[in-house]
C-alpha cells in the first residue's frame, strides 16, 4: 500500500482541476502494476468527478451546478446569528456544500498493466466548487507492485509506511540520489529550529533536485571523482536555490509553493528574510570548506548573478511583459547562472580539464535557459497542478505573454488587457489568448532548440560514458509538461 | 580624507556609497592593514557590504519592502564574491558563520552582537 496526497492550488471559484496526468504519473513512480487507486477529496466544498475534459462540457456542468443550488438562494448554513463556534472568517458558501453533495468526494480508479484504465475520453478532476483554496486529495494504492520505474521529476514515494516520503525526487533511486537527500537532512538537523524548521518543510514538499543533479553528474567527468564531496557540494547547492526561493517569495507575494505555504505566508516576512539569510551563509560556507577555490568564485559569481537579475526582474514588471532581449538578461541571471555553476562546479570538483569545464558551464547555461521557458509554459497547462494563469496575475516575466503580446491576431488584446487591473476574468481571457496564438509552440521550439545547442556543446569533450544521462536529462527538463 | 571603492564593486549600488558605505568601507580598512595591500580594499568593502546589507533588509527588525530586499541580498552576494577572491578560508568561514548567527538570531527573535562586532571579530579568524 502506498498513501501520498495530491496538493494544488485552485484559481477560480468554481474550476475543473484536471489531475489526470498526475495520477498517471503517480501511478507509474509507484510501480503499480495492477490494482486500484483510491481517492478522496479531504474537502467540504471540493468533489471529484470522472469526465470528458472538454471546455464547453465543462461550462455545462458548472451552468447545471449553478442552476442546482445558485449561489443567491438564501441557506440556513450561511445564517451565522443562528451557528455556533463559527470562525471569524467562515465563509458564505452553502451554495458550495450542496453542490459537492450533487457531486461525489470519493473515487476508485483501475490500475492495469502499470495503467490507469480510463476511457479514451475520461479524464479525473478535482472539482473545486468554493475557491480560490489551497487542496488536498488523499490518495492510496493498492495492488500488485513491481520493481518501481520512477522517471526524472518525480517525486520518491516510500512503500508501505503509510505515507508519502517527505524529501524531494530522488528520480532514479540511485546511490547519488540517495546522498544529497541524507547530506541535506544531516545539514538541517544541526541548524537551530526557528531557521531549520521552515526549511525543512519546503524541502519536504519535493522538488525536482536538478541542481544538485547536475552538480553530481559532472562530478563523475574528471579523474577525482568524490561521491561524499560531491553530494556536499550537491546539497549546498541545493539550499543556496532554496533560499534564494524564500526571498523570491516574499517578493513576489507568493503564498503557496510546492502546495504548500511559502515561508514568508506561513511565518512572516521576517522570518522569511532571516531563514533566506542563513542558509545563503551556510550554503556559502558550505562551498568554501569544500576548499576548491574554482569553485567557491563559480558559486559565488553566480549568486551574484542571481541577485543582479532578480532587481532587473522586478525593475521590468513596470514594463510587463516585456521583450525577449530582457527576458533572456533576466533569465541568464536568475536560472541559468546557478545551472552553469552547478555543472561547472561539479566538473571542477573532479579536477576535469578546463575545455570540459567551460563546455559544461555553456551547456548548463543553455540548459537553464530552456528550463525556465519549460516553466514559463507550465503556468498554460491545466495539468501541471499548478493554478493555470499564475505567473499573469504576478506579473512575473514570461516568454509566452511576450510572444503573445507580439502576436498580429492576439497581440493588441493581450497588451490591452496585461496594461489593467488583473482580475480572474482578465487573467482567464489572457489565458485562452495566450493558448489559442503561436506562443506556446514558440516557446517550445525555442526551447527544445536550446536544448540541442546546449548538447553541441557537449559534443567535443570527452565525458566518460555520461552523455547519455546530459542528453536525458537535457531533454527531461524541457519536456516534462509535454 | 575621502576614499574610493573600485567601480564595478557598487554597480548598481552606487546610491549607498553616500549613504554610509563609503564610512563604513573607511573604518573596516582600518581593520584589515595587516592584510596584503591588493586585498585590504576588498575585504573592507565585503565587511561594508554585509553591513550595509543587514541594515537594507531589515533582519531582525522590520521586513523591508520587496526591492530594497533585493538591494540587501545583493549586497550579500556581491560581499560573498570579493571574500572568495580575496579572503583566505578562516575567513570566509567565518563571514558566513557570522551572518548565520545573526539570522539564526533575528528568526528566533533573540537579541544579537552589534554585526561590527562580529564582522570585525570574523577579519581575526584563522586556519
Amino acid at each position: 500500500m502506498i498513501s501520498g496526497r495530491l496538493r494544488f492550488e485552485s484559481s477560480h471559484a468554481t474550476e475543473f482541476v484536471d489531475i489526470t496526468k498526475r495520477l498517471r504519473d503517480a501511478v507509474q513512480e509507484s510501480g503499480l502494476r495492477t490494482g486500484r487507486v483510491y481517492l478522496q477529496s479531504l474537502h467540504t466544498t471540493l468533489g471529484l468527478a470522472i469526465n470528458e475534459n472538454e471546455p464547453l462540457l465543462l461550462r455545462d456542468f458548472q451552468h447545471l451546478l449553478e442552476r442546482l443550488a445558485p449561489g443567491d438562494a438564501g441557506y440556513e448554513h450561511d445564517d451565522f446569528e443562528r451557528r455556533f463556534e463559527i470562525s471569524v472568517d467562515e465563509p458564505v458558501n452553502g451554495h458550495a456544500h450542496c453542490r459537492q453533495l450533487l457531486l461525489t468526494g470519493f473515487a476508485t480508479l483501475l490500475v492495469e498493466d502499470g495503467k490507469l484504465v480510463l476511457g479514451r475520453w475520461q479524464s479525473v478532476f478535482a472539482v473545486e466548487l468554493d475557491g480560490p483554496r489551497h487542496r488536498q486529495v488523499a490518495m492510496q494504492m493498492d495492488g500488485a507492485f513491481s520493481p518501481p520505474h520512477q522517471p526524472l521529476g518525480s517525486p520518491r514515494r516510500r512503500r508501505g509506511s503509510g505515507q508519502s516520503a517527505g524529501w524531494g525526487d530522488t528520480s532514479d533511486g540511485s546511490r547519488e540520489a540517495r546522498l544529497v537527500e541524507a547530506e541535506l537532512m544531516r545539514q538541517l538537523m544541526v541548524d537551530p529550529d526557528p531557521v531549520a524548521a521552515p526549511m525543512r518543510r519546503l524541502m519536504e514538499a519535493g522538488g525536482k533536485r536538478l541542481r544538485p543533479k547536475l552538480v553530481q553528474l559532472t562530478s563523475q567527468i574528471g579523474p577525482r571523482h568524490d561521491p561524499l564531496r560531491a553530494a556536499e557540494l550537491a546539497a549546498a547547492v541545493e539550499l543556496l536555490h532554496n533560499a534564494t526561493l524564500i526571498h523570491d517569495d516574499y517578493v513576489d507575494e507568493s503564498t503557496y509553493r510546492r502546495g504548500r505555504p511559502t515561508v514568508a505566508a506561513e511565518e512572516g516576512a521576517e522570518r522569511a528574510i532571516a531563514v533566506g539569510d542563513y542558509y545563503f551563509a551556510k550554503a556559502t560556507r558550505l562551498i568554501a570548506e569544500i576548499g576548491i577555490n574554482g569553485v567557491t568564485s563559480t558559486m559565488a559569481q553566480a549568486i551574484e548573478a542571481i541577485c543582479a537579475s532578480q532587481i532587473d526582474d522586478v525593475a521590468l514588471r513596470g514594463a510587463f511583459p516585456g521583450d525577449h532581449d530582457s527576458y533572456l538578461r533576466v533569465v541568464r541571471g536568475k536560472t541559468a547562472a546557478l545551472f552553469a555553476a552547478a555543472c561547472a562546479s561539479g566538473a571542477l570538483l573532479s579536477e576535469a580539464p578546463s575545455e570540459v569545464v567551460e563546455a559544461l558551464r555553456r551547456y548548463g547555461d543553455l540548459l537553464g535557459v530552456a528550463f525556465q521557458m519549460a516553466d514559463d509554459m507550465v503556468d498554460f497547462s491545466p495539468s501541471s497542478g499548478k493554478p493555470v494563469g499564475l505567473d499573469i496575475r504576478q506579473r512575473v516575466l514570461s516568454l509566452p505573454l511576450i510572444y503573445a503580446a507580439e502576436d498580429r491576431e492576439v497581440g493588441t488584446e493581450v497588451r490591452r488587457l496585461l496594461s489593467g487591473a488583473l482580475g480572474d476574468k482578465e487573467v482567464g481571457r489572457v489565458v485562452e489568448l495566450v493558448t489559442s496564438s503561436e506562443a506556446l509552440r514558440r516557446v517550445g521550439d525555442e526551447a527544445r532548440g536550446l536544448v540541442d545547442a546546449a548538447l553541441r556543446e557537449l559534443e567535443s569533450v570527452e565525458l566518460d560514458g555520461l552523455r547519455p544521462t546530459l542528453v536525458s536529462l537535457a531533454r527531461s527538463a524541457v519536456d516534462r509538461e509535454s | 580624507m575621502s576614499v574610493q571603492a573600485p567601480d564595478r564593486e557598487l554597480d548598481r549600488l552606487e546610491g549607498l556609497w553616500a549613504d554610509g558605505l563609503s564610512e563604513s568601507y573607511r573604518s573596516y580598512l582600518e581593520a584589515v592593514s595587516d592584510y596584503e595591500a591588493d586585498a585590504q580594499p576588498k575585504l573592507a568593502l565585503a565587511a561594508a557590504l554585509i553591513e550595509a546589507g543587514v541594515r537594507l533588509q531589515g533582519l531582525g527588525g522590520r521586513a523591508a519592502p520587496a526591492p530594497t530586499l533585493l538591494m540587501g541580498d545583493l549586497c550579500l552576494a556581491r560581499a560573498s564574491r570579493l571574500l572568495a577572491d580575496a579572503a583566505s578560508l578562516a575567513v570566509q568561514v567565518a563571514f558566513a558563520r557570522a551572518i548565520e548567527g545573526l539570522s539564526a538570531a533575528a528568526a528566533s527573535g533573540s537579541p544579537s552582537r552589534p554585526v561590527r562586532e562580529l564582522l570585525l571579530n570574523a577579519f581575526t579568524a584563522t586556519a
